[in-house]
């Protein structure tokens, strides 16, 4: 481990103004309480240059973001992983997966919001595909829906995201899941749009969901309109 | 990672983990899809190897399932994995003689980005300073990934890095300085330092 052997990298050496500067990446990713959040806040509103400062922080959170999924982890990491736990744990025993009971859970919910049924079907497809019991569940290709010239959008979704709230919100733009999930859990969706205007509307609508983990642009329309 | 799920069969990590620790495989495959691009990712960019990575990514999931009986929910599954990774990332350079993460290892993280100064030229300043995060020294370069990346606190980052909470401040200080510097040297405004 490496340690900070620098006299001018002594915390006690950061002033009050440093301090608050550090802990603005913090105040943005919503992790600071109690005194510090105070004392941030009492900043923001008090001084012009720390509202400037946090815009300089925003710029930092989406280029660290960008550059850490430029990473892309190998497309068969779960069958390898597989492979290295029954190595290590032995034969299986047969017990209830979680995502049979998820998928049984799933199926109770009351259809109370109205899926468009091509986008429902392609869902359900995915849902089959990666809640088969046993881990066998994997990436899925859905035949006859991608256009060759489709513009898309690569998106990873949040681990609690719901079925319903992903379904709406691609029905209501008929957006549909071309395929997925590749390395890294990524779902290439289908964006109808005629104009780069359209996809980007459509695309920041997605962004903007709570079940979005990342987006990131794909293809985009021809027309620059 | 996609874990699709209904509300009422939702199960937390913390949840899972306690299944692991009960020899569920099944868990510990999701607590995998779950986590692992991120973890990946941390082991990518500490040891500078995507092949060290895979290794690496995958030896924490196994010390899941091995230690899962041990973990005793004092803090988030995932900064628990985000220390595991970090010890094993280092055991994993060490083996390899490189004996520690150094501004070199750092220079070598995968990017497909652009250079700093050809992104200068093409006057994208977020190009640029995705570069310039990539090209700070590793201490600086995983506190700002842990803040920004994983969504960590100041407290968390000082468990998984086993570093005071005052370091954390100071090394995030001091990344944010050189940014702006950096930034600033290449001809960007900055409304800091």
């Amino acid at each position: 481990m490496s340690t900070d052997n620098n006299p001018a990298h002594n915390p006690e050496h950061l002033s009050r103004r440093d301090e608050l500067e550090a802990l603005l990446p913090f105040y943005l990713n919503g992790t600071l309480d109690g005194e510090d959040l105070a004392a941030v806040e009492d900043w923001l509103a008090s001084d012009a240059q720390a509202m400037a400062s946090l815009a300089e922080v925003e710029a930092e959170f989406s280029s660290t973001a960008a550059a850490n999924q430029a990473i892309r982890p190998p497309a068969d990491a779960l069958s390898h992983f597989s492979r290295a736990l029954d190595a290590e744990a032995g034969r299986a025993r047969h017990t209830p997966s979680v995502l049979g009971r998820l998928w049984a859970g799933f199926m109770a919910i009351p259809a109370t919001v109205a899926w468009a049924a091509a986008t429902a079907a392609v869902v359900l497809v995915l849902v089959q595909a990666v809640m088969e019991p046993g881990g066998r569940g994997g990436p899925v290709e859905i035949a006859g829906t991608e256009s060759a010239n489709m513009p898309f959008v690569l998106v990873t979704f949040r681990p609690d995201a719901r079925i319903a709230d992903i379904s709406a919100v691609l029905s209501g733009q008929n957006a549909v899941i071309l395929s997925g999930p590749a390395a890294g859990g990524v779902y290439k969706i289908g964006i109808p749009a005629e104009t780069a205007a359209d996809y980007d509307r459509i695309v920041g609508l997605i962004a903007a969901q709570p079940f979005a983990d990342t987006v990131m642009a794909g293809r985009k329309p021809a027309n620059g309109g | 990672m996609v874990t699709m799920t209904a509300a009422p069969g939702q199960q937390s990590d913390r949840e899972l983990v306690e299944r692991v620790a009960g020899g569920d495989r099944a868990a510990v495959r999701l607590l995998f899809m779950r986590h692992h691009a991120r973890i990946y990712r941390f082991v990518a960019r500490q040891t500078g190897s995507e092949m060290m990575a895979d290794d690496v990514a995958n030896e924490v999931f196994l010390e899941l399932w091995r230690q899962a009986p041990a973990f005793q929910g004092r803090s988030e599954v995932s900064t628990w994995l985000l220390g595991i990774a970090r010890f094993k990332a280092l055991s994993a350079l060490r083996k390899r003689k490189e004996v520690e993460i150094d501004e070199e290892a750092a220079a070598a993280v995968p990017d497909t980005a652009d250079t700093p100064e050809v992104a200068v030229m093409k006057e994208d300043k977020a190009a640029a300073l995705r570069g310039m995060v990539n090209a700070l020294p590793e201490e600086h370069r995983t506190v700002v990934d842990l803040a920004y990346y994983h969504s960590k606190s100041v407290s968390e980052i000082a468990e998984i890095l086993s570093i005071p909470v005052a370091t954390v401040k100071t090394r995030m200080f001091y990344a944010r300085k050189k940014l702006g510097e950096a930034l600033q040297a290449a001809g960007f405004e900055r409304g800091w330092p």
